[in-house]
């Protein structure tokens, strides 16, 4: 027999184990997804909540246990992303809340640790649901304390006995969860936990392993990010600069002025303020930009970057130390200390160029980038919040796998009262900052505007990643799928055609407008021709089609 | 019994040929536009201003010369004794204060009504006065009467675009960005002294629910219920004619019995909201305009 308690370093040891076990794991628990969508997956985001507790627990040599619990508990909590991310957070805070007071951890000590832990992280979730890693955490702790009270005290057999018994629930959560059983998986989530105390099992058990945790962050996302940022640059040069009207400049010179740099480049903003247009443009030709504008007076603050050249600084600059430039990264025009204090502010959560401006023009104060390819963090929520100089800040999720997170930034934000509505896709943040009054009080306004919510029905359209059967439809890997609030509505081959068919799904008479926002892999022409044919089909709805710019969603279609 | 005379500017949208229909005298607002002064219904017709608006002309309005007020008072009290005067509301113009200025001179022959009225409520306040007159009060009687009742009255208008708010930096500038992408059709609503916003509707259908709720609320909850007794319902619009005939058939299904007229919006709103749009404006009626 050996060790029955955990002291400080060998917690850090089991704690950097699990880390590593459930990072070597992450593609396997992506894949346990329900939902074939590229987007949130589970793996990923329990990976980058841990990771970023281990950076800083391996960070420590000789830390008490204290320290080391403060260290994971923080940590999590700044880090945690997705929905999993944040239970898992909760879970470690839980933990850390019991064995923080011990040096030297024992049986009934873990016992209740792990207690602890399954409440908090009950308590962090509005509707808990079975089936997931809460039912398969509690299911851990149930057993401890069912060994505990039989007076076990081998501590690793006590371990391997709840890790056993925790792999025998994850094991029926197909049962508690039909849409498990239909795609024949097991929780996501729960499986994502069971790597965890494996990895620290395995530790415990006195094997030799890696717990050298890099910097950097993991490989898929930098990829993807890389990707991604050099296929954006399609104009070469961001062009900015104001023009000081001298000349007539009203709404229909302004759209020809829009059309004319829309035909020489994208990310296109004109913002008009009495005599001054404010113009941003990303063109390969800034040249021609200029000559146009200098038609309707002066210009002034002229600035001109060449994209490429500063992508490449950017890519050769990055280290193995510096973290990636980051979705999740805050966007806004002006440090909060530059901005006046205000009373209200707004944070969206937003990708692509076209929603992005949606929600700048209507007066949203800071973006985070993600959302479909990536979740923020809670820390990332943080940043953003301290981006906005108000006494009162409203944050969209606008995904349901963000909700969470920011919900978990709400609580550790103590000088601004922030409020997090809870948006679960685009079209909802949107028509939620449309239905905000700026001379009602903040009550009334989330009140009304979690009214308004609740009234849009949403529709996205994006491709399997893989074969799966789910709500009895066959799905083949490549498949376009139209997702609505509930489910899978229509796959098939043909995206236009399964968005037609999504739309005809959702809409009803009860509704009178649907919003069309089309992605940046769909051309203009193609969304103008299904803009027309739902216009003709459903007559008694106004139909707006907008550019969305988004990625991995060809389509986001709302019907309110 | 004194001969007591009605004096309003054309911000009521009362016309030069209602007025005279109606016995009284109507003030025409200037305007300058590209820097050349008309006279909202004299020189200047509500289709020779749209056009003149659309194309970007630099439109401004500006309050009665002062000059003209009392030429007009002057030659009213020749055949009256008195003067019930009510201008545009305070809150909008100060067209109101400088007419109190000018009618210190008149030793109390000159009422100037300081009511915050504007448009079809505006022009509610002129019916009402001659309802008082007619009912024998003095002049100062009637100030008294309608000051009280000032706040018995809101508009909501609809907009069919923000362009003309904006210019016109009648909006803060945070609401100004607004609608830059999407469509949005914006509710303002004046109670009293002050153009605001009210609401964000996405389509026609909406802002028109959302409007002929605010006034339901406010009949039942500011105007003592939803009855032909208690208000009067205003429909006012900038070149929606048929969209106005439409919104009066719809509001006499919703309210039936309430007497409802339709009318233009006067062209001093207009040059700040625009075309396009369409009010829904209530009123509440006089007690002793009751009969």
């Amino acid at each position: 027999m050996g060790n029955n308690t955990i002291d400080a370093r060998l917690l850090s040891r089991m704690f950097l184990a699990g880390a590593k076990k459930l990072e070597a794991s992450k593609e396997w628990i992506n894949e346990l997804n329900v939902f074939p969508v590229p987007d949130g997956d589970t793996g990923t985001n329990m990976t980058l909540t841990i990771m970023a507790a281990a950076k800083e627990v391996a960070a420590m040599e000789d830390a008490d246990m204290l320290t080391i619990c403060k260290a994971i508990s923080s940590g999590s909590l700044r880090g945690a992303r997705g929905n999993s991310g944040v239970i898992l957070s909760q879970l470690f805070r839980g933990f850390t809340k019991v064995v923080r007071d011990h040096d030297e951890i024992t049986i009934p000590i873990l016992t209740d640790a792990l207690d602890k832990a399954v409440e908090t992280a009950y308590k962090a979730v509005m509707k808990p649901k079975e089936g997931t890693i809460l039912t398969v955490s509690r299911g851990g702790a149930e057993k401890a304390r069912a060994l505990m009270e039989e007076g076990t005290e081998d501590m690793a057999y006590f371990l391997g006995e709840i890790i056993k018994y925790s792999e025998e629930v994850l094991s029926k959560t197909p049962e508690m969860l039909p849409v498990l059983k239909q795609a024949g998986v097991v929780d996501s989530g729960g499986q994502g936990l069971l790597e965890v105390l494996k990895g620290a099992y395995d530790i415990f058990l006195g094997k030799e392993l890696d717990l050298t945790i890099s910097e950097a962050r993991p490989a898929i996302t930098s990829q993807s990010l890389d990707a991604k940022a050099d296929m954006d640059i399609k104009f070469g040069y961001c062009t900015e600069f104001i023009i000081m009207l001298t000349r007539n400049f009203n709404i229909k010179q302004e759209m020809d002025y829009k059309a004319y740099l829309e035909s020489i480049g994208d990310s296109i903003v004109v913002v008009t303020d009495d005599d001054v247009v404010k113009v941003h443009v990303h063109t390969n030709d800034p040249g021609l930009a200029i000559q146009k504008s200098l038609k309707f007076g002066a210009l002034s603050n002229i600035k001109i970057d060449n994209m490429r050249l500063e992508h490449q600084e950017t890519l050769f600059k990055k280290t193995p130390n510096a973290p990636a430039a980051a979705p999740g990264k805050p966007v806004t025009a002006k440090p909060a200390a530059e901005l006046p204090r205000k009373e209200v502010g707004f944070i969206a959560v937003s990708a692509g160029a076209g929603i992005n401006e949606i929600f700048t023009g209507l007066g949203v104060d800071c973006l985070i980038e993600g959302g479909q390819t990536m979740n923020p963090s809670t820390e990332d929520m943080m940043n953003a919040i301290s981006c906005v100089n108000a006494d009162h800040v409203f944050i969209l999720p606008n995904n349901k796998n963000i909700i969470l997170a920011a919900n978990q930034a709400k609580m550790l934000v103590k000088d601004k009262n922030v409020i997090v509505l809870p948006t679960k896709t685009v079209p909802q943040g949107i028509t939620a900052v449309i239905n905000y009054v700026a001379d009602q009080g903040i009550e009334e306004n989330t009140q009304n505007m979690n009214e308004e919510i609740a009234k849009v029905k949403t529709g996205q359209v994006t491709y399997a990643v893989r074969d799966t059967n789910i709500e009895d439809k066959e799905i083949k890997q490549g498949d376009y799928m139209g997702i609505g609030d509930a489910g899978i509505l229509s796959v098939g081959r043909d995206v236009a055609e399964v968005t037609y068919q999504m739309i005809a799904d959702i809409a009803s008479d009860a509704n009178e407008l649907i919003s069309i926002y089309y992605g940046e892999d769909i051309a203009e022409a193609d969304a103008e021709k299904l803009k027309q044919k739902v216009a003709v089909n459903f007559p008694s709805h106004d139909v707006e089609l907008q550019f969305g710019g988004q990625p991995i969603y060809y389509y986001i279609v709302s019907v309110e | 019994m004194a001969k007591i005379a009605i004096v309003t500017d054309s911000n009521s949208g009362i016309t030069q040929k209602q007025g005279e229909e109606l016995g009284i005298f109507v003030l025409p607002m200037p305007f300058m536009i590209n820097e050349v002064t008309f006279f909202e219904d004299i020189s200047l017709s509500q289709e020779e201003f749209y056009s003149k608006l659309k194309s970007g002309a630099d439109v401004v309005t500006s309050q009665p010369a002062p000059a003209n007020v009392k030429k007009l008072w002057d030659s009213i009290l020749i055949n009256y004794d008195e003067i019930v005067h009510i201008p545009m509301s305070s809150g909008l113009s100060s067209s109101c204060e400088s007419a109190s200025l000018l009618a210190k001179d008149y030793g109390g022959k000159v009422q100037v009504v300081d009511n915050l009225r504007i448009s079809v409520v505006q022009e509610q306040s002129v019916r009402d006065a001659l309802q008082l007159i007619g009912a024998g009060k003095n002049a100062a009687q009637i100030k008294e009467i309608l000051e009280a009742d000032k706040y018995n009255c809101s508009i909501y208008i609809m907009l069919d675009t923000l362009y003309y708010l904006k210019k016109g930096g009648r909006i803060t500038p945070a609401a100004a960005v607004l609608g830059t992408v999407l469509k949005i059709k914006p509710v303002l609503q004046i109670q009293g002294d002050k153009l605001d916003a009210f609401a964000k509707a996405r389509t026609v259908k909406q802002g028109k629910n959302i409007m002929i709720n605010a006034i339901s609320l406010d009949m039942q909850n500011r105007f003592g219920g939803i009855s032909d007794e208690n208000v009067r319902l205003h429909i006012a619009h900038t070149e929606r004619a048929a969209e106005a005939e439409q919104l009066k058939a719809e509001l006499s299904g919703i309210f039936p019995g309430i007497a409802i007229n339709a009318d233009r919006l006067s062209l001093s709103v207009a040059c700040h909201i625009g075309p396009g749009a369409l009010a829904i404006a209530c009123s509440k009626k006089l007690a002793v305009a009751k009969n």
